[in-house]
């Protein structure tokens, strides 16, 4: 891969994170608003597989954990394990096909919920899951279903231009 | 055959490899969770490259967010109008009282030779420029860093109470961890002078926008609407800082202990813009109970409640002066009445 490519990824994630952090909040319900890195983990595991999908996790992982002061490790494993779990469907679906990569950001919203809400309680947090699955997961999951296609699209043509240029 | 088995050999060193990653992380979540371990070199570093992309869509958001604002402001013109006109009338009234709190307050001033005490605090504003998109912890990256003058537990607040503290403070930006944060503890006081029972304010991970008042002894006097300012308690938060008011009172587990669901008296979700206190020279004065406010009646609500407070506060301690100089003299006749009896 020619730098110039992993520069303009570098460029990609870091603008998808700061829009993350700073401009989608506003529309934000209760606190909780898009998770664009899982996103772009689960959106690159699709398209490039499973090395690359737990590579990303690791990269956004890293760039959330270190930069909002949040449970340090959460983000990175989280994002690792969704990005290699999705990798493994990577050969099975058509890369092109927007509608799978948007029926699995429900599921993907899921486990990155539960995983971190299960480290939490092996932290020693006293969890409500009922009432982090009202106050979380449900407002997640709907933004991250609004999302999905965006975020794939973006994904499926930044692979085709990195493949014309690299 | 050698190829596809050193090529079977690469694909089993890399899964080996992120095996190991994954294990390190795990590890390292509860390692970090239990000692507080942080790596402030790293994090202020990509903090440093992302401020820029931050601040500009920070930037744009709150465009948006104006703009979203006047599109709300619009849709309920018309009835704020008539709210506005009830509000004209009872304004009047209040400022009425207002002059007249003032004038007093200015006579007693006088008399008592007080001096105006506004600045116990050194302050810097700040905005938000990032914010975690979940809330499973909840921490803010504002704009302000070490160049101007902010460093790590310096206390931060809005002009309506309490927001947190830093906890990581960069160059030109730093992390504030707000009060709703599951790992926040503040020290805190019923404000109530009959009661001024000592509590902890900490973050609620089940419910993260209204955190819990803990350690309450059950038989404390604690009620529903009690206001809760700092105790000063710990060295990060000065005292007297508002912090809310509590909104429902339950009894522990254990039987000894209750809690209490705070109220925050600043509204998280809307949060953009805060100071941070660099400097706290003295204890300030008693807070001020937050005003109910409502269109139209913003400033004027405010600036009346603050001038009724100062009025009772000071009316309060010639009271308090007068009885000491009534015993005083009483004490003083005793002695002399004594005296001439003997």
């Amino acid at each position: 891969m020619k730098w110039n490519i992993i520069f303009a990824w570098a460029i990609l994630i870091i603008l998808m994170y700061a829009a993350q952090t700073s401009l989608l909040p506003y529309i934000g319900y209760n606190g909780v608003s898009v998770n664009l890195m899982l996103l772009l983990t689960v959106s690159t595991a699709f398209v490039h597989g499973y090395r690359h999908g737990v590579l990303m996790g690791l990269i956004t992982g890293i760039l959330q954990d270190f930069t909002t002061g949040s449970y340090f490790g959460c983000s990175i494993f989280s994002y690792m394990l969704i990005g290699g779990f999705f990798g493994k469907f990577s050969d099975r679906i058509f890369k092109e096909q927007l509608l799978f990569p948007v029926l699995s950001a429900p599921l993907a919203a899921t486990m990155y919920f539960f995983i971190v809400t299960s480290l939490l309680f092996l932290i020693g947090y006293k969890i409500d899951f009922l009432q982090m699955i009202q106050t979380i997961l449900q407002p997640l999951i709907l933004y991250q279903v609004a999302f999905s296609w965006l975020v794939h699209k973006l994904v499926y043509d930044f692979d085709k231009f990195s493949k014309r240029h690299g | 055959m050698k190829p596809r088995r050193k090529k079977n050999k690469q694909a089993q060193n890399k899964t080996a490899a992120i095996i190991f990653i994954l294990a390190f992380v795990f590890c390292s979540i509860f390692i970090v969770a239990k000692t507080g371990m942080q790596v402030p070199a790293a994090g202020k570093t990509m903090m440093f490259f992302l401020s820029p992309f931050q601040k500009s869509f920070s930037w744009l958001g709150g465009g948006f967010s104006d703009f979203k604002d006047s599109v709300e402001e619009m849709e309920n013109l018309q009835e704020e109008t008539t709210q506005l006109r009830a509000e004209v009338e009872k304004l009047r009234a209040e400022n009425l009282n207002a002059s007249e709190a003032l004038s007093e307050n200015q006579r007693l001033r006088a008399l008592l030779g007080y001096k105006q005490n506004a600045t116990q605090f050194d302050l810097i504003a700040a905005s938000i420029v990032g914010r975690d998109s979940v809330t499973w912890s909840s921490v803010v990256t504002i704009n302000r860093g070490t160049l101007d003058g902010v460093a790590d537990n310096m206390a931060v607040v809005t002009e309506l109470g309490l927001v947190g503290h830093v906890i990581e403070a960069g160059l030109n930006t730093s992390k504030v961890q707000l009060i709703l944060d599951p790992r926040s503890s503040v020290g805190t006081l019923i404000q109530r002078p009959e009661s001024r029972v000592a509590g902890i304010v900490e973050g609620d991970i089940n419910n993260p926008n209204a955190p819990k008042m803990v350690n309450i002894p059950k038989d404390a006097d604690v009620q529903v609407e009690d206001m809760i300012v700092t105790s000063g308690f710990g060295g990060v938060y000065p005292k007297g800082i508002v912090v809310g008011k509590i909104k429902e009172i339950h009894n522990d587990e254990g039987g000894l202990l209750k809690h209490g669901i705070v109220a925050t008296t600043v509204n998280f979700e809307k949060l953009e813009d805060v100071a941070v206190i660099v400097e706290s020279r003295e204890p300030p004065p008693e807070p001020l109970p937050p005003v109910i406010q409502s269109a139209g009646s913003e400033i004027d609500a405010e600036e009346v409640a603050k001038q009724l407070e100062h009025a009772k506060i000071i009316q309060q301690e010639v009271r308090d002066r007068v009885k000491q100089a009534q015993i005083l003299q009483l004490e003083q006749v005793r002695q002399s009445g004594g005296g001439t009896a003997n």
